[in-house]
């Protein structure tokens, strides 16, 4: 597909909506991006994770680097967990290069559609409070939570757990070019005891490690392209940087109800369309 | 107890000068080569300054984490030296699996 001014414009455009959307329901850019670039555009679907990659390697570094110094983010755990994410990066990359654009689309369609649910499930999310006074281990960590009114200390339950599932979430992000943090963050606050904002922000983190694994073999073969994935960054940087400001305005239970609902249905049109 | 607080306090401090520089220089290659290319349609510097952008946008969590093997070596905490030392070596398998498919096109 030739690269045209007017291609560049509206993936910058879908670049801002699909942050925004992102950053206001928690989600990241690509679960929108992706679809949109595949189906709306017509892009190859590794063309499509590709540039969706990138994007999610800039809102990791540029989210984490507004965080980091609060100690919200907990690097040991990070770092410890991207041994794991990375792998699964490595292998889900490699993989995307030998599926079928079909196969992809079918896999990106299930993804979606368990990601849909998963927010419909998580309407009323009550927020779990720690205790204050743990040890947190070596992997644990305490941070200044103002909602339950002071210092917050946790430690890592299930570490294994938490390996496997981030090499899960590792594949899924490098064979669909999202995040991953749908899969990691569910599994880390519920089963692995850590807080649900310290599972996000550590999530976050670690995703930029976890993209960039993928993305050098998208790169590396030529499914990266550059004006497609500069267009796409820069709306995705600006999109998010709205949604955080509109989204605490923004009913946040309406529109997960309603993304959800969009969701199901872009989720099916994938499914029938890779069955052709 | 974690008694690593101060020197993780440090290493927190040095990543995020990394990512904000990280995102700071590549969003300045990506915008100046975007906007660029929109004006002259099939330039070769714009090509150039957006493949630049996407090279450095990649390089910064790279960094980050070669920032903290050897923050992890400075402090002698050789389990964290290992698991950093053990990301960047996959990444470099992740280069070395782009060279493979790139010599099969």
């Amino acid at each position: 597909m030739a690269v045209t001014p007017a291609l560049t414009v509206l993936i910058l455009g879908a670049g801002v909506v699909a942050g925004a959307f992102g950053a206001t329901l928690g989600l990241g850019g690509g679960i929108f991006l992706v679809p949109f670039l595949n189906l709306a555009v017509g892009l190859p679907i590794t063309v499509a994770a590709a540039i969706s990659l990138t994007t999610v390697i800039a809102t990791s570094s540029s989210v984490s680097a507004a965080r980091a110094g609060h100690r919200l983010i907990n690097l040991r755990l990070g770092m410890a967990l991207e041994v794991a994410t990375a792998a699964g990066s490595l292998g889900g990359g490699i993989t995307a290069q030998l599926l079928s654009e079909d196969t992809i689309r079918r896999l990106f369609a299930v993804m979606m559609g368990i990601i849909a649910l998963l927010m419909l499930r998580t309407l009323n999310q009550r927020v779990t409070i720690p205790g204050t006074s743990v040890d947190p281990g070596v992997l644990g960590g305490r941070f200044d939570d103002p909602q339950s009114g002071g210092m917050v200390a946790y430690r890592v339950k299930r570490l294994p757990l938490a390996l496997f599932m981030s090499f899960i979430a590792g594949n899924v992000s490098s064979l669909l070019g999202i995040g991953g943090g749908v899969i990691k963050v569910p599994v880390l606050n519920a089963w692995c005891g850590i807080p649900l904002r310290a599972a996000a922000a550590t999530s976050a983190f670690m995703i930029g490690v976890t993209a960039t694994a993928g993305a050098i073999i998208y790169y590396g073969n030529g499914q990266l392209i550059p004006a497609l994935a500069a267009a796409a960054v820069l709306g995705v940087q600006a999109g998010s940087w709205l949604g955080l400001r509109i989204g605490e305005r923004a009913s946040n239970r309406a529109l997960k109800i309603v993304m959800a609902a969009v969701m199901l249905v872009v989720a099916a049109i994938m499914a029938v369309r890779g069955q052709r | 107890m974690n008694g690593h607080a101060a020197q993780d306090a440090k290493l927190e401090q040095i990543i995020r000068t990394i990512l904000k520089i990280g995102v700071g220089t590549s969003s300045a290659f990506l915008a100046v080569g975007l906007v660029w290319s929109l004006t002259s349609a099939g330039s070769a510097t714009a090509a150039t300054l957006m493949t630049v952008g996407l090279l450095i946008l990649m390089a910064t969590p790279i960094s980050r984490v070669a920032a903290s093997v050897f923050e992890y070596t400075i402090q002698r905490d050789w389990l964290f030296v290992l698991l950093t030392t053990i990301v960047l070596l996959e990444i470099v398998a992740s280069v070395i699996a782009a060279l493979v498919f790139h010599r099969k096109l």
